[in-house]
């Protein structure tokens, strides 16, 4: 039986930086923060298993938004941010601040390749995907 | 420069927003700051008595 079970509400913010990351959680449906270091092969003759050592990272945000144009919304805070490297920050849990048991995963420098500016399909509410590429992990358990 | 917040989005409403050596356009565009209009209060104007 699990000891902790948390719903799944995390906060997500996006900017240029980290002093301007913008609070985008309620235009968010899915986030999937991904912390990868590649595994680079180091097997040598003599062994019987291969082996891996770490390589370099390659971090990974997607997220699902609902689209929206109004002033402050989806498309005003990410258009700019397109083709730069930028800040990402995912809280576990919304309505609480950095701590150990709600730290806040943050890429810096990562980069945003593509926005989908319209995705419409007939009776739906417009949704974008999006993937932030790379970056430096960091983990903030301070508030 | 100074700015204000404007959106809770990207803190409180009202407070200060110090960019450091961030570019702000977006932000300004956006509409989540604004440049403050507030005026470095002036220096107060009591003069010192002469001495005699």
């Amino acid at each position: 039986m699990a000891t902790s079970t948390l719903l799944s509400n995390p906060k997500v913010q996006i900017g240029a930086a980290i002093g301007s990351i913008v609070d985008l959680t309620d235009q968010t449906t899915a986030a999937t923060l991904t912390r990868t270091v590649e595994a680079l092969e180091d097997t040598a003759f003599g062994t019987g298993s291969r082996t891996y050592t770490g390589g370099l990272e390659n971090n990974e945000l997607t997220v699902t938004m609902y689209m929206s144009y109004a002033a402050t919304e989806t498309y005003a805070s990410l258009s700019a941010l397109v083709g730069t490297k930028c800040t990402v920050k995912v809280n576990p849990a919304y309505g609480s601040g950095d701590s150990g048991t709600n730290p806040g995963f943050i890429l810096t420098d990562t980069y945003l390749e593509s926005l989908p500016v319209v995705n419409a399909s007939l009776g739906e509410l417009t949704t974008v995907d999006l993937t932030f590429q790379g970056g430096v992990y960091s983990v903030d358990t301070t508030a | 420069m100074k700015y204000v917040i404007i959106s809770p989005r990207l803190g409180t409403p009202g407070d200060e927003f110090d960019p450091g050596d961030d570019n702000v356009d977006h932000l300004l565009a956006g509409g989540f700051i604004r440049q403050s209009t507030d005026k470095a209060p002036k220096p107060s104007k009591v003069k010192t008595k002469p001495k005699e």
